[in-house]
C-alpha cells in the first residue's frame, strides 16, 4: 500500500473495487487513479500502437495513458480515464489493449518491430493490392490496434438534455473561477459555475498554498459553501463545459450518476445547453512533459500530478522519487514530497541555476537532463545526460504549464505565444461575451489568478449594467514560476515519446517533417499526434516545438492545430439524449388512428404522421391483395380514407381573394362562395411548388388545403408573403390541420352513404351540391361539419370534415352507415393506385424540378395577373416544345411490372445518359385495368402518344418496352366525378 | 334525429397524474379560438374585445385573465390572439364571433391544440429539460407567454401561477408531447 497521511479523502468511508478482477480498497474522494496508486498498481494499460506498458501519467482530464474499461455487461464503458473516474463501492475496472494478461501482453512483440512502424507506416505499407484494403488490411490493423471494447449491447442507461440561462457563466472552479463567481454572485447576478471535477477548487485542492491565511482547499470549500447558499448561483460539479458556440451558448456535460453504482432509473448524464450573457473562462492550465528516452515507463508522471496525488489524495506514486524540471514549479513537487516524508532522490533542472529550494537528502543536478530510463513494468533507474544513474521508482517531470485556451478557439480564435511563459495564451477574437481569467489567461500564480478572476468578473458585470459589490481580494502569494523553453533531451538515443496516447515519438515528428508534412495540421494527420480522447492536451506543445526546431522556425510561426469541441469526450448516448426508439422524434396520429388499429391497418410513416397504408383482411396473402380489393370496392361502391394529414390553412380577410390570386398561379379572384378550386403554386423561379384545393366558405373566409408533405412549408411561405411581400393586404392565416378530421368518401355510392350521415335539411343532390361545391353542414344530429365535393380518386367523391375530437367516432359512423353499400376503408396505397389511374400528380411528380408546362398544366399559369412564379415560368428554356411532359405508360407485355425510376430511351438507341429522354415517376398495378401502369416525364410526350420506348432500370438490370399513353387511365372525360 | 351519434375523444382526455414534486393534467373542455385583428380595423377590434371580455388585449407575449375569470386572452402577435375558455360544445368559434360582433376574424383552434398543465415545486426543473425559454422569475413572470419548441414540437407556454405553467401543442402529436413532459417530470422527481 502506498497510502500516506493527509489529503482530502474521507477515510471513514472505505470502498471496495476491482482492477482486472483483483480486489482493492479506496476511500470516498478518491479517483480510480488515486486508488490504484494507493494500492501500488503502477501498470494500468498498454499503449495504442506498440503495446508498451503504461502507467498513470496525470491527475486530470488530460490523461493520455490510464484508459480503462469500467463496469460490466451492457454497462461496460471503454476508454474511460481513470484520473477522472470517481471511485465508488463496487466499481470494477479492467485494463485495455492487450492479449493475454496485462503483465504479459502477447501483442507487446509489436514493440520489437518499432523500427519499421514509423510515422505513415500504414500509408506506405498497405497500398497494394487494392483488393486487400477492406478485406485483409483493415480487419488486421483494427484487431491489433485500438483501445477498449464496446459491450455490443444496447446502452441500458438513460440520458437527458436541458437548457439553462445565466448572466455570467464561469467555467472552472479553481481560484480564478471561484473568485469570479463570488464577485458576480455577491453582486446579485445570475451565475452558473461549472467544473469538471467532483470537488471544486481546482489546483487549490492539490497545492499547499494558503489563501487568506488558511489552507487553499479550505478557502475553496468556504467559497463553495458561500456560493451554494446563494439563490442566484447554480453550482454544477462533475460538469464539463465542452464547447463554446455562437451567441454565448455553451455545451456542457453533467455526469449525474457516474460516481454511483447504479443510476437508479435516473439520467446518467445530462447534456446542457447553457445560454449565457457573458462568460469567464477559468479553465486553468495543463502541465506538459519533456520528451526523453523511454519516458513512457510506468512511474514517469507529471510533477504536478505527483503533487496532486500526495497532497489531495494521500497516495504516494513512489517511495524514492526524482524530479526533472525546466521551471520553478517543478521544485514545489520536490518540496511537497519531502514534506510528506517521501524520499526525493534527485532534482534535475535543465537550467543551469542555483537550487530554488532546499530539498534535504536530494541530489541536485543542474543544467542537465534525463537521457534514458530502465525498468521492465515500471521505472527503476534513470540515466542522466552526464551519464550519472539514479535508482528511483517514480519520476516527476515538469515541462511548464500550458493555459487551457481550448474554448477560446472554438470560433477560430488563434492563441498568442508568450515568450515569458513559453506557452500559448488566448488571442485573436474570443467567442462573443467571453473573457479569460487566471491560469487559462497566463496568470499562472495564485494571487494573480484570484485578482484576475475578480477583475474579469467585475468587467463583465459592468458590461451587463450590474454594479459589483465592494470587496477585498483574498490574500495570497505569487509563487515563483520562471520557465525555460526546453522541450526534449537531444542526447536521448532511445525513443522519446511526445504523444503517449498515440505512440508518437520525437523521431516520428522529425520524419514527418522530412517527408514534407510541415504544416502542423498535416503533421497531426500524418503522425496522429494530438488525436483521440486526450486531444493532445499534454503533447501538443512539445510536438510543435520539435517541428519548429526541425523547420528552423519559431513555435508561433508553426502555430497550433485548431481546437474544436468537445474539450473532453462526450458519449454518443448523451448526444442522443432521450431521443431513442419510438420517441426518436415526435409522431403524429390521425384522428381515426385507434379505429384503424382495431381494424387491421398496417401503418406507414409519412413525414411524422402514421397513416393507414392498407387494411388486411383474413385470407389475404399480401399487401397487393388488400390494396387491389380496396380499389375495386371503392370504385365498385364506396370507400373511406382518412385524409386529415393534408395541410389546412384558414385564410380570412378583406383581401383574401386577392391574396390567393397572387399565391396561386391559376385564377382565384372570382371563385364563388360555396365553391372549391384546384390550385397550383409556383416557386418564384417558376418551378411547381405545391398543389391543393381552396374552398370559399364565405365572402372573406377561405380554407386552403396543401399536400401533407408541404403543409408547414406552404404555411410559412404564405406568412412570408403576407408579412413581407404584401403587408398592406388584410389577410390572416392560421393552421387548422389538426383541428379537423377529414375523410374522403369516394365511389358511386358516396352520396348515398353521406345522406345517412348528413343531417336533414342539407340537399346533397347533384344539382344542389355539384362537383366542386363546398359548404358547412351538420352531421349525426347537429355536429358541425364541412363538406367538399372533390375527388382525388376520380370517382363521385366528397371530403367531409368534423372537429378532430369526433374523428375516431366519425370513421366508425361512416363505416356503420356504409354497411349496406359494403363500404370499405382504404389506405394510402389504394389512394395512390387510384390517383395514378386517374393521372393526378403527387410528390413524385411535384419533385422540385418540374414546371406546370412539364405537368401538362402550362395553360393554367395565368399571364394576365401578378402572381408568384408566372414571370419566370415563361423563360424560353422552361417552355420548350420538346420539354419533358407528364404522360402515362403501360407495358407492351401486360404481364410485366413497371419499375419507378426507370429511364426512357427511344427505341433503337443505346441506354446512355446522352439518350435519356425522361423517367418513370410513379407506378402501380391497376386492378381496374388488370396490368401495371405508370406515370412519368418524357420529352415531347404530348406528341408521342402510342410510341413504344424502352424503360430501362440499370439498378435492377431490367428493361422493357412501354407504350406512351394518356396519364388518365380511367374515365378520361371525368364523367364519374359529376354524376 | 340522426340514427348515428358521434362521441368526442379529445387526445389526453382525463389525463391527470401526480409525480413526486410535480403534477401533469390535461384540462377538460378547454376551448381555444383565435382572433385576428383586421388591418385598419384594429381600434374597432380592440374596442369590441374590451366590450366582450371587460379587459383590453394584453401586450404581445402576455396573457390576462378576464375580470370575471371566464376566459384567458393570450396575445400571440401584433394582430393575433387566442381566447381560451371552458366550453364543451364544438361551437366555441361561434361564441367568440358573436361576442365580438364581427369586429375581428375568428377561427376555431380547440381541436388544433392539446393542453397540459404542469405544476408543483419540481415543475420548473422538469421544464428545464425541454424548454429553451428562460423560465426564471425575472424572465418569465405570471401571465407571460411564449411560443417555442420542446422536443421538436411547437409549443405555446403560459405561466399561470408561481409554480404552474400551461403548455399548448399540436393535438396530432399529443402522445409525443405527453411523453416529453412525463419523461422530464420522471427524470427530475
Amino acid at each position: 500500500m502506498s497510502r500516506i497521511e493527509g489529503g482530502l479523502i474521507d477515510r471513514s468511508q472505505t470502498f471496495r473495487f476491482t482492477f482486472n478482477g483483483k480486489p482493492m480498497q479506496g476511500h470516498a474522494g478518491d479517483t480510480l487513479a488515486s486508488a490504484l496508486i494507493a494500492n501500488g498498481q503502477k501498470l494500468v494499460g498498454r499503449s495504442f500502437k506498440y503495446h508498451r506498458p503504461r502507467g498513470i501519467f496525470t491527475a486530470g482530464s488530460e490523461e493520455p495513458n490510464a484508459l480503462v474499461e469500467l463496469r460490466g455487461g451492457a454497462h461496460q464503458e471503454p476508454n474511460t480515464r481513470a484520473t477522472v473516474t470517481e471511485l465508488f463501492d463496487g466499481l470494477s475496472a479492467k485494463s485495455q489493449n492487450h492479449r493475454g494478461p496485462l503483465e504479459y501482453d502477447l501483442m507487446a512483440m509489436t514493440d520489437f518491430a518499432a523500427p519499421f512502424l514509423s510515422a505513415g507506416f500504414y500509408y506506405k505499407t498497405f497500398m497494394w493490392p487494392k483488393a486487400f484494403w477492406e478485406k485483409v488490411y483493415e480487419p488486421a490493423i483494427r484487431a491489433s490496434a485500438g483501445l477498449g471494447r464496446l459491450s455490443m449491447q444496447e446502452d441500458p442507461d438513460i440520458y437527458d438534455k436541458g437548457f439553462l440561462h445565466c448572466d455570467l457563466l464561469v467555467i472552472g472552479a479553481g481560484p480564478a473561477g471561484l473568485q469570479a463567481a463570488l464577485t458576480a454572485g455577491r453582486a446579485g447576478a445570475r451565475v452558473i459555475l461549472a467544473d469538471e471535477d467532483f470537488l471544486p477548487g481546482g489546483r487549490l485542492n492539490a497545492e499547499t498554498l494558503e489563501v487568506d491565511g488558511m489552507a487553499g482547499h479550505a478557502w475553496a470549500a468556504q467559497a463553495v459553501a458561500e456560493l451554494s447558499a446563494m439563490g442566484n448561483v447554480r453550482m454544477m460539479t462533475r460538469t464539463t463545459v465542452y464547447g463554446a458556440y455562437d451567441h454565448g451558448v455553451y455545451g456542457a456535460l453533467e455526469r449525474c450518476t457516474d460516481h454511483l453504482a447504479s443510476s437508479d432509473g435516473k439520467p446518467r448524464q445530462i447534456l446542457w445547453r447553457l445560454y449565457s450573457k457573458r462568460a469567464v473562462l477559468a479553465a486553468g492550465a495543463t502541465e506538459r512533459p519533456i520528451a526523453f528516452g523511454n519516458n513512457d515507463r510506468p512511474g514517469v508522471m507529471m510533477a504536478g500530478a505527483v503533487r496532486s496525488y500526495v497532497n489531495r489524495f494521500g497516495a504516494a506514486p513512489g517511495k524514492r522519487i526524482a524530479v526533472f524540471t525546466n521551471n520553478d514549479d517543478g521544485w514545489r513537487t520536490a518540496k511537497d514530497l519531502h514534506d510528506n516524508g517521501l524520499e526525493v532522490a534527485a532534482v534535475i533542472d535543465s537550467r543551469d541555476r542555483s537550487p530554488l529550494l532546499d530539498i534535504p537528502g536530494a541530489r541536485y543536478i543542474r543544467g542537465a537532463g534525463v537521457r534514458d530510463t530502465a525498468g521492465r513494468k515500471g521505472i527503476s533507474r534513470i540515466t542522466l545526460t552526464d551519464d550519472q544513474m539514479v535508482d528511483i521508482d517514480c519520476m516527476a517531470v515538469s515541462g511548464g504549464w500550458n493555459p487551457n485556451v481550448h474554448l477560446t478557439c472554438h470560433q477560430r480564435g488563434r492563441p498568442r505565444w508568450r515568450d515569458d511563459l513559453c506557452a500559448f495564451v488566448p488571442g485573436g477574437t474570443l467567442p462573443a461575451g467571453m473573457v479569460v481569467a487566471g491560469a487559462a489567461n497566463g496568470a499562472l500564480t495564485l494571487a494573480a489568478a484570484l485578482a484576475e478572476g475578480a477583475a474579469q468578473a467585475e468587467a463583465q458585470l459592468k458590461d451587463l449594467g450590474i454594479t459589483p459589490a465592494a470587496a477585498t481580494l483574498p490574500r495570497a502569494e505569487d509563487e515563483p514560476g520562471e520557465a525555460a523553453a526546453f522541450w526534449h533531451v537531444k542526447e536521448s538515443a532511445k525513443r522519446a515519446w511526445v504523444d503517449l496516447q498515440n505512440d508518437v515519438t520525437v523521431k516520428d515528428i522529425k520524419l514527418a517533417n522530412q517527408e514534407g508534412f510541415r504544416s502542423v495540421e498535416l503533421l497531426k494527420r500524418y503522425t496522429t499526434m494530438g488525436m483521440a480522447t486526450d486531444q493532445g492536451k499534454t503533447s501538443n506543445i512539445a510536438g510543435l516545438a520539435i517541428l519548429a526546431e526541425q523547420a528552423g522556425k519559431t513555435i508561433p510561426e508553426v502555430g497550433t492545430t485548431i481546437f474544436r469541441p468537445p474539450y473532453t469526450p462526450v458519449p454518443i448516448g448523451a448526444l442522443g439524449g432521450r431521443a431513442r426508439g419510438r420517441d426518436f422524434r415526435p409522431y403524429r396520429l390521425t384522428p381515426s388512428h385507434e379505429w384503424a388499429k382495431a381494424n387491421g391497418a398496417t401503418f406507414v410513416e409519412v413525414g411524422n404522421w402514421l397513416r393507414a397504408q392498407w387494411y388486411a383482411r383474413p385470407g389475404e396473402k399480401g399487401w397487393r391483395d388488400s390494396v387491389d380489393r380496396e380499389v375495386e370496392m371503392t370504385r365498385g361502391s364506396v370507400g373511406i380514407c382518412d385524409v386529415t394529414t393534408l395541410g389546412k390553412i384558414d385564410v380570412q380577410g378583406r383581401d383574401a381573394a386577392a391574396f390567393l390570386n397572387k399565391v396561386y398561379a391559376n385564377g382565384f379572384a372570382k371563385l364563388a362562395v360555396g365553391k372549391v378550386r384546384y390550385g397550383l403554386m409556383l416557386r418564384e423561379d417558376g418551378i411547381a411548388y405545391d398543389d391543393g384545393t381552396t374552398a370559399r366558405l364565405s365572402e372573406n373566409h377561405y380554407v386552403m388545403t396543401t399536400t401533407t408533405a408541404n403543409a408547414v412549408l406552404v404555411f410559412r411561405r404564405l406568412e412570408f408573403a403576407r408579412q413581407c411581400l404584401w403587408p398592406n393586404m388584410d389577410v390572416h392565416l392560421i393552421s387548422t390541420t389538426d383541428g379537423w378530421a377529414q375523410f374522403a368518401v369516394a365511389g358511386p355510392n358516396a352520396r348515398n352513404l353521406l345522406r345517412k350521415v348528413v343531417d336533414e335539411g342539407f340537399d346533397l343532390s347533384n344539382e344542389a351540391f355539384p362537383f366542386m361545391a363546398c359548404g358547412e353542414v351538420r352531421v349525426c344530429g347537429g355536429t358541425p361539419a364541412r363538406l367538399f365535393r372533390i375527388s382525388f380518386s376520380g370517382e363521385l367523391a366528397y371530403e367531409i370534415a368534423v372537429p378532430a375530437r369526433y374523428g375516431n367516432s366519425m370513421m366508425g359512423v361512416l363505416m356503420e352507415a356504409g354497411k349496406e353499400y359494403d363500404a370499405v376503408p382504404y389506405g394510402t396505397e389504394a389512394l395512390g393506385v387510384m390517383r395514378i389511374e386517374k393521372g393526378h400528380a403527387a410528390g413524385n411528380e411535384l419533385n422540385g424540378q418540374t414546371t406546370a408546362h412539364n405537368l401538362g398544366m402550362g395553360r393554367m399559369v395565368s399571364q394576365t395577373k401578378e402572381c408568384i412564379g408566372n414571370v419566370l415560368s415563361q423563360r424560353p428554356e422552361m417552355i420548350r416544345d420538346d420539354a419533358i411532359k407528364l404522360m402515362g405508360f403501360k407495358p407492351v407485355d401486360p404481364a410485366k411490372k413497371l419499375i419507378a425510376g426507370s429511364h426512357f430511351i427511344a427505341s433503337g438507341n443505346k441506354a446512355t445518359m446522352a439518350n435519356d429522354e425522361g423517367w418513370m415517376t410513379s407506378v402501380a398495378y391497376s386492378p381496374s385495368l388488370g396490368h401495371s401502369i405508370g406515370l412519368g416525364f418524357i420529352k415531347s410526350g404530348d406528341t408521342r402518344k402510342g410510341e413504344i420506348v424502352r424503360a430501362v432500370s440499370p439498378v435492377h438490370g431490367v428493361e422493357m418496352d412501354v407504350e406512351i399513353c394518356s396519364a388518365h387511365f380511367i374515365d378520361p372525360e371525368g364523367e364519374r366525378l359529376r354524376v | 334525429m340522426s340514427e348515428f351519434h358521434l362521441t368526442a375523444e379529445p387526445p389526453l382526455a382525463g389525463y391527470d397524474k401526480a409525480f413526486a414534486g410535480a403534477s401533469l393534467k390535461a384540462p377538460a373542455d378547454l376551448a381555444l379560438v383565435s382572433i385576428a385583428l383586421p388591418l385598419g380595423g384594429e381600434d374597432a377590434a380592440h374596442k369590441a374585445i374590451k366590450a366582450a371580455y371587460g379587459c383590453a388585449l394584453p401586450e404581445v407575449g402576455k396573457a390576462c385573465a378576464t375580470p370575471r375569470k371566464t376566459a384567458h386572452l393570450l396575445r400571440l402577435g401584433v394582430d393575433q390572439a387566442f381566447v381560451v375558455f371552458e366550453h364543451a360544445e364544438p361551437d366555441a368559434e361561434r361564441v367568440v364571433a358573436e361576442a365580438l360582433k364581427g369586429a375581428a376574424y375568428t377561427t376555431d383552434q380547440t381541436d388544433v391544440w392539446v393542453a397540459l398543465d404542469i405544476s408543483g415545486p419540481k415543475a420548473r426543473d422538469a421544464l428545464e429539460r425541454i424548454c429553451p425559454i428562460d423560465l426564471h422569475d425575472d424572465a418569465f413572470a405570471i401571465m407571460d407567454l411564449a411560443r417555442t419548441t420542446m422536443e421538436h414540437l411547437g409549443v405555446i407556454i403560459l405561466r399561470t401561477d408561481e409554480e404552474r405553467w400551461r403548455l399548448l401543442s399540436a393535438s396530432s402529436s399529443a402522445r409525443s408531447f405527453l411523453h416529453a413532459l412525463e419523461t422530464s417530470v420522471k427524470n427530475v422527481s
